[in-house]
């Protein structure tokens, strides 16, 4: 019996929620990557999906759904640089674009780091952690950080780094450990 | 090229800059340089990015559960996806997902969406988010309050075991047995019913009873229109009407005769019996053998014309209203209250911060309304709001159409005292978790649970919220709520998932002394920076469980 085209677009809606509940967050890493910001960058995180939404026909099962919507994410990165023309950060469309063949490359890498990042976040000192909560945190900010931690911006700010270094380091220790192991 | 270490200093330096915003002109141009001429840059460049964008993921997750949970995610236990960590990104493209889904949805049913709406949301949505998300726990659902004893007459119980005290409220599963009289039970949907004895009544939500024996009559308003009453011969929707059924004991036959309005009859004693549409002054009789029409229809129906008359159970009221109708550029919104002892008497609200002011004046609902823009909050002393007593907040609410999910709380918020486990926060929202609802939807979170309604608020819409707290004696589940919105009761609560301890302790008395907090989140240690979006209007805050009619009647007068 044909299931017919109710059904199929049942399972098509059951596929995209599937792949965007595995890959939103190397999605994100992406955006973010390009949008250094994190409000900027969940608004074309939201903007990418629905585009996602609407061209889901045209991906072909079996292929790299993150590549597919990387490139998606790229193209929102692009047409929104009208609305980041504000940001501190915004680099001209060259860097975007060799930064986003480098991002592109990486993601392997990334989801690496992002899995070791979690052992590293453990071994950190409660007070440390609850910093860079209060910094990353929706909403969150340097300030809050500061404020929330008892640490005056400028304290803040040199913590945030240090810890940021301490985690890059610490992660990099731990890939390169795995590789040799 | 290799970097060199002061290579790696200075592209660090640059990095933070990049990741905190504070990124100047000159450092632009430099770290610009690096990327564009440097693979080895650019390599680091994505790793440090890469690492603060994992930093937002994981930090997202330590707040998912609710405020100020300080534990760490554990580690991945294999390689793989720890999708569990992702619900806070989950939401943003899951809300898509769902958005797409729910328009689709209307398209088929123009009214509001309702729980049935959420019901047949796609496996690959409802299922998959919320099992992928969080898995429930089991509760005992015999415990739930689901109505209310809110009317009588000449009435006599059964026993006096399974006697009920006026205003007494009503279990899920409990069975009402009446020997004589009239007893009047307001559901919490807002259907009522009156009972005349001798009749038994089972009942099994706040949507559905079924009567064993006897009489009632069923008075259902449009905000309860679904109301199910069944028998072992018949299961009567109501369309929105007044009906009656008469049961003969042992369930061999019902006879339904409709007053006002019409609803859908199903034939439960014969298979395959289609249901048939009941319309004013029809009726007929469900048996065994199958349907036939009543006898002495138009004496029967002018018997049940007569109105009885009832003692009602009246309970006083105290209540703090903030109109909002005084905001002109002041800081401080006047109170009205009644009913309010003086050491537990609200104040005046006042706005934050005061350059916020300018922009806090908004039409509201009834005259002036509060504008949250993203920046201002609000904040009111109000002792009493932190006790263990049953309390019912009720406000208008208008949340824009493309309010992001960083600006979902809260509407309302305050602090609540336990004597068993010490203060802890409760927040009136939206929901951004869709793993736990559909999102945009009105989300209460409490003490050790939460309740997600289906309507989505995020329409640019005047929306009539009211929620109702309850405490209970049973231990895991010390609050119960019902949510309304625009009448319509939505989402029950449901216990917390293991592991998001919601129900800490506060040490901290500044977030949880008695004050109601509007447009703003709280951590167990201080508000946090999160910011509702949005408008309100019209705050009341009810020093009991209101009913129904009570809701209504403040959602269309707007006084209690």
């Amino acid at each position: 019996m044909d299931a017919g085209p109710q059904h199929n677009e049942t399972e098509s809606r059951k596929q995209l929620m599937t792949l965007m509940t595995r890959h939103q967050r190397q999605i994100f890493s992406y955006i973010y990557v390009l949008v250094p910001n994190r409000a900027d960058a969940e608004d074309i995180l939201q903007e990418t999906s629905l585009v996602i939404c609407e061209k889901f026909g045209e991906f072909k099962p079996g292929t790299d759904f993150v590549a597919w919507a990387c490139q998606i994410a790229y193209w929102r990165v692009r047409y929104s640089r009208q609305k980041y023309a504000r940001s501190k950060v915004l680099f001209d469309q060259d860097i975007v674009d060799v930064v986003a063949q480098t991002a592109s490359a990486m993601s392997e890498e990334l989801d690496q780091r992002h899995e070791a990042l979690a052992h590293c976040l453990q071994r950190l000192h409660p007070r440390d952690r609850e910093l860079l909560i209060a910094r990353y945190e929706p909403g969150g900010s340097v300030d809050a950080a500061a404020r929330r931690s008892g640490r005056t911006l400028q304290t803040a700010y040199k913590a945030l780094g240090r810890l940021r270094k301490l985690l890059l380091d610490c992660v990099s220790t731990r890939l390169a450990g795995a590789g040799a192991g | 090229m290799n970097l060199s270490d002061s290579d790696i200093l200075e592209l660090n330096e640059l990095c933070h800059a990049v990741v905190d915003g504070t990124l100047d002109e000159k450092q632009k141009a430099t770290l610009s340089q690096w990327l564009a001429t440097s693979a080895e840059a650019r390599e680091f460049y994505v790793r440090a990015t890469g690492l603060s964008a994992s930093l937002c993921h994981y930090a997202g997750e330590m707040q998912t559960g609710e405020p100020d949970a300080h534990l760490l995610p554990p580690p991945p236990a294999k390689a793989g996806y720890p999708w569990r960590w992702a619900i806070p990104f989950l939401a943003m493209a899951a809300s898509i997902v769902l958005l797409l889904w729910v328009s689709r949805t209307r398209e088929h049913h123009p009214a509001a969406p309702t729980a049935r709406d959420v019901a047949v949301m796609p496996p690959s949505i409802s299922q998959n988010t919320a099992a992928a998300a969080r898995p429930l726990p089991t509760t005992n659902d015999n415990n739930e309050f689901v109505a209310q004893l809110t009317a009588s007459r000449e009435c006599e119980w059964a026993n006096d075991a399974t006697a009920i005290a006026m205003g007494a409220h009503l279990r899920k599963g409990q069975q009402v047995e009446l020997a004589k009289g009239f007893a009047q039970i307001t559901f919490d949907s807002g259907a009522q019913v009156v009972l005349q004895g001798p009749a038994t009544l089972d009942l099994n939500s706040a949507w559905n009873a079924t009567l064993t024996r006897g009489r009632l009559k069923a008075i259902v308003p449009p905000e309860a229109v679904g109301f199910c009453v069944s028998n072992p011969t018949v299961e009567v929707v109501d369309l929105g009407t007044e009906f009656t059924m008469f049961a003969d004991p042992g369930g061999g036959a019902a006879e339904v005769l409709v007053l006002k309005g019409e609803v859908e009859a199903a034939p439960r004693a014969i298979p395959d019996q289609q249901p048939i549409v009941l319309r004013e002054r029809e009726s007929r009789r469900f048996a065994a053998s199958g349907m036939s029409a009543i006898a002495s229809g138009d004496q029967r129906f002018a018997e049940l014309s007569r109105q009885v008359q009832l003692d009602h159970f009246i309970s006083p009221t105290g209540y703090a209203h903030w109109s909002f109708d005084d905001i002109g550029g002041k800081a401080y919104l006047r109170v009205t209250a009644s009913g309010i002892s003086a050491d537990s008497a609200p104040a005046d609200m006042e706005i934050l911060p005061r350059p916020a002011l300018a922009t806090a004046a908004a039409p509201g609902r009834h005259e002036g309304g509060l504008r949250f823009d993203g920046k201002l909050y609000a904040q009111a002393a109000f002792p009493g709001m932190s006790a263990n007593r049953p309390h019912t907040v009720v406000f208008w609410a208008k949340v824009p159409k493309d309010s992001n999910l960083s600006n979902a709380y809260a509407m309302v918020a305050w602090g609540a005292n336990s004597a068993k486990f010490g203060s802890h926060p409760f927040h009136i929202s939206w929901n951004r978790h869709p793993g736990d609802g559909i999102v945009g939807a009105l989300r209460t979170d409490y003490g050790r649970g939460f309740a997600v309604g289906s309507t989505p608020l995020r329409d640019g819409q005047w929306h009539h919220i009211a929620v109702v707290f309850m405490p209970t004696t049973v231990p895991d589940r010390p609050i119960e709520v019902r949510q309304y919105v625009d009448g319509r009761l939505e989402g029950e609560g449901k216990p917390s998932p293991p592991g998001s301890d919601i129900f800490m302790k506060s040490t901290n008395a500044y977030a949880t002394s008695g004050t109601i907090w509007l447009g703003c989140r709280l951590g167990t240690k201080d508000i946090r920076a999160e910011r509702f979006i949005g408008e309100m209007d019209e705050l009341f805050i009810a020093d009991r469980a209101l009913q129904h009619p009570e809701i209504v009647r403040l959602m269309s007068a707007n006084r209690l």
